[in-house]
């Protein structure tokens, strides 16, 4: 099993601001990896010391077996904070930072005329960048990360400032870059995004690593132990089921989630509401990234600042 | 390497191959020597040449000198031009000018004793284009205390005022001449003074032709080339370090080269256009040499030496100027920074007095081995100095200010890897020492 990327003990503090504490961190080549966790959780300060802009203050880091400033033709690295040349040309933007990442030679064009192509931008290429919309020009830096096909591609928040359409569109290149055996590890604060595209996740909160595993595993690992249920008629008291601890607020969607007992057995529970009232509709409820990062914030710093937390969250 | 020429190459081509630096560096130099050329020719045309009859009250000897004067004397802008020093008269387009003046035709008329107050309304209305009172008492004695008055309309031209002025004046002069029983020409021409050739005796007993235009103009000549030069240059690094920083493509950069390759490449591009920018003006000052035959005063050694000094100027203004841009994140915080170290390089202009009187003096030595003044105080020394300056204190400034240098180059890349990611409120002094430091 190759490492992609392997950081040890890894610390990083700005004054009296402990960015990132004691990060261990394994990725194997060829997974698409969510760095998960809320704005100022030190995802950035960690890709940024993948990437050797800035060096850690202790632990080693390890990037497609040397440093990151070595492998930096490997790499494909889009930041958070989205930078172009205002009155440079697209083309020449790309072509810019290709040559740095070492592409040369004639086809240079036809590559880049082509992946303007793909991210549907074909007559961009002698627009000067200022003259681009956010979301274009954000696509254009897209393109510029991946353009010299990298073993290892970096994309910090990518879905920012993305309007659906063109999430899907960078979403599905993501997705045709991981199946052709490049290791992505993108990082957002946007959890469904990364439910939809991850094989393994990555959760860090106030810089420290709250979650690492495949997100199969996961999930069976968090049972929230919660029966989603819709009743025909509203107004019903759920409590009076046997293993049925708590009962939520009816949703839009007439959706009522109830918090079983730890004891109690869900199969149990369905069967029973199920042949006493009419409903519509019942399910274990899976638990979504959101309801794990929350979860776990809940479990080391109190209810209060997980639901502060999950605010932070839903309005991302 | 390859990496780092490619940012170079960047940097040239966005700062020297644009339209404002095409209309900037060239275009508004050439436009601004053209407009001193064309400005003569205009002249030009406000010599207007001057017909008419002066009315004169004076003795008849001062009345015929003033005619005598006024028919060989030449244009004001013509005679203006002759009073140019000889080389500027030696160029073309001042011969040219000389020979094109227009000339006038005066008249002189002698009139009877008058009241001022006739005369004054025959002025106005244009039937005199003067009136000229002479005292005789002016002609007898040079302890008269009547004054020689000339009368003119309100709207006469200064130059032809003076015209009229000068030759009124020369007109009782030569009268009074004559009536001592001198010839006037015979007296100017005797009191001509005549042009000292200033020989200094070398230590080897050689002579030496001292070369006051030469000692004058090379160290303006060569302090201009280097200010403008470099610090254009360095300007343009301290903004596209600044822009870069502010439209975040800094950390995109950085994900492809390392910090030392970025700051490599934009010292190198912009050495380029500091190379553009001296060669367009040095090659001008060298054909405005040629032009007035000059070449003679300034040597192959000292061209070389300027160059060597040159560079170590740029390396020198560059550092500061990219450690800068590097630490602020705008072009109103570099202001701060760019106080101290802009007064640091007003030093040796401040100094330039003393250095070029005295080019062997303790206050110029002293300066020579101080890192960034010394390419400046050296230029100064250098071109004004009337014996070469000896050659191991050339080569130990040249030592210590390129030593200098790779500790600038240092210093500016430990800023520059830190500032460069930096945001938000810019460093001060203390702070970029830290950095120093910590980089």
């Amino acid at each position: 099993m190759t490492l992609a990327i392997e950081l040890q003990d890894v610390s990083k503090s700005f004054g009296d601001t402990k960015a990132v504490q004691h990060l261990d961190l394994e990725i194997t080549q060829g997974l698409i990896c969510g760095f998960l966790g809320p704005n100022g959780a030190g995802k950035s300060t960690t890709i940024r010391m993948i990437m050797s802009i800035i060096h850690a203050d202790s632990g080693s880091i390890n990037v497609l077996g040397t440093t990151a400033l070595a492998a930096k033709d490997r790499i494909g690295y889009l930041p958070e904070e989205r930078g172009v040349y205002r009155k440079m040309k697209v083309g020449r933007f790309i072509k810019y930072i290709a040559n740095l990442k070492g592409m040369r030679g004639s086809s240079l064009h036809k590559t880049i005329d082509d992946w303007l192509e793909r991210i549907e931008l074909p007559d961009v290429r002698n627009k000067k960048c200022e003259e681009l919309s956010k979301g274009m020009q954000q696509k254009v830096q897209f393109l510029a990360a991946i353009i010299h096909e990298p073993e290892l591609i970096i994309l910090d928040e990518p879905f920012t400032g993305l309007d659906p359409v063109n999430t899907k569109l960078i979403g599905d290149i993501i997705n045709e870059l991981h199946h052709k055996g490049n290791t992505i590890l993108f990082s957002t604060h946007v959890l469904p995004q990364a439910e939809e595209i991850c094989d393994r996740i990555v959760m860090i909160d106030n810089g420290l690593k709250v979650i690492d595993d495949q997100i199969d595993t996961v999930r069976e690992q968090f049972n929230p132990n919660i029966v989603q249920v819709v009743p025909l008629h509203p107004n019903v008291d759920f409590l009076q089921f046997e293993g049925v601890m708590n009962q939520g607020t009816v949703n839009k969607d007439g959706e009522i989630n109830l918090y079983l007992k730890d004891d109690a057995c869900q199969a149990d529970v369905i069967g029973n509401i199920a042949s006493t009232i009419p409903i519509r509709g019942i399910q274990v409820l899976q638990p979504t990234l959101t309801d794990i990062f929350i979860h776990q914030i809940a479990e080391r710093e109190g209810s209060e600042t997980a639901e502060k937390t999950r605010e932070h969250l839903t309005n991302a | 390497m390859r990496k780092t020429l490619t940012v170079a190459w960047r940097e040239f081509r966005d700062t020297a191959m644009t339209k404002a630096f095409l209309f900037g560096a060239i275009v508004m130099p050439i436009f601004t020597i053209g407009l001193f050329i064309i400005v003569i020719p205009l002249l030009q045309t406000e010599d207007e040449p001057l017909d008419g009859t002066v009315a004169v009250f004076a003795s008849d000897d001062v009345v015929t000198e003033l005619q005598l004067l006024l028919i060989e004397s030449k244009s004001p802008l013509q005679e203006q031009l002759e009073q140019l020093p000889e080389i500027v008269t030696q160029d073309p387009i001042a011969k040219a000018l000389l020979t094109q003046t227009t000339k006038s035709t005066i008249t002189v008329e002698s009139i009877d004793e008058t009241t001022a107050n006739e005369m004054k309304s025959l002025v106005l209305d244009g039937t005199y284009l003067a009136y000229i009172n002479v005292p005789d008492s002016l002609v007898q004695s040079v302890d008269s205390e009547q004054e020689l008055t000339v009368f003119i309309p309100n709207d006469f031209a200064n130059d032809h005022t003076n015209f009229i002025t000068r030759n009124a004046e020369n007109a009782v002069v030569n009268a009074r001449l004559k009536r001592q029983g001198h010839d006037p020409t015979t007296v100017r021409a005797l009191l001509k003074r005549p042009n000292a050739t200033t020989m200094r005796v070398q230590e080897d007993g050689e002579l030496a032709i001292d070369n006051e235009i030469a000692r004058a103009i090379l160290p303006i000549a060569f302090i201009m080339l280097l200010w403008i030069a470099a610090f254009t240059s360095g300007n343009y690094l301290l903004t596209t370090t600044i822009e870069e920083k502010s439209n975040k493509v800094i950390e995109v950069l950085l994900s492809a080269i390392s910090p030392m390759q970025l700051l490599g490449g934009k010292i190198i591009g912009q050495a380029g256009v500091s190379a553009v920018i001296l060669g367009m003006y040095g090659s001008a000052a060298i054909a405005g040499l040629v032009t007035f035959a000059l070449m003679d005063i300034v040597t192959f050694s000292q061209l070389g030496l300027f160059l060597v000094y040159f560079i170590m100027g740029y390396f020198m203004i560059a550092t500061m100027m990219v450690a800068v841009g590097s630490a602020v994140s705008e072009l109103s915080d570099a202001q701060s920074l760019m106080g101290p170290m802009m007064l640091l390089f007003l030093v040796p202009m401040m100094l330039w007095p003393v250095i070029s009187q005295h080019p062997y003096g303790s206050v110029a030595i002293t300066t020579s081995y101080i890192p960034p003044l010394i390419p400046f105080v050296m230029i100064i020394r250098m071109a004004s100095a009337t014996e070469p300056i000896m050659m191991w204190e050339i080569l130990l400034s040249i030592g210590v200010g390129y030593i200098a240098v790779l500790c600038m180059v240092w210093m500016c890349a430990r800023i520059f890897r830190i500032g460069i990611l930096m945001q938000g409120k810019p460093p001060n002094i203390l702070q970029l020492a830290k950095w120093i430091r910590q980089g």
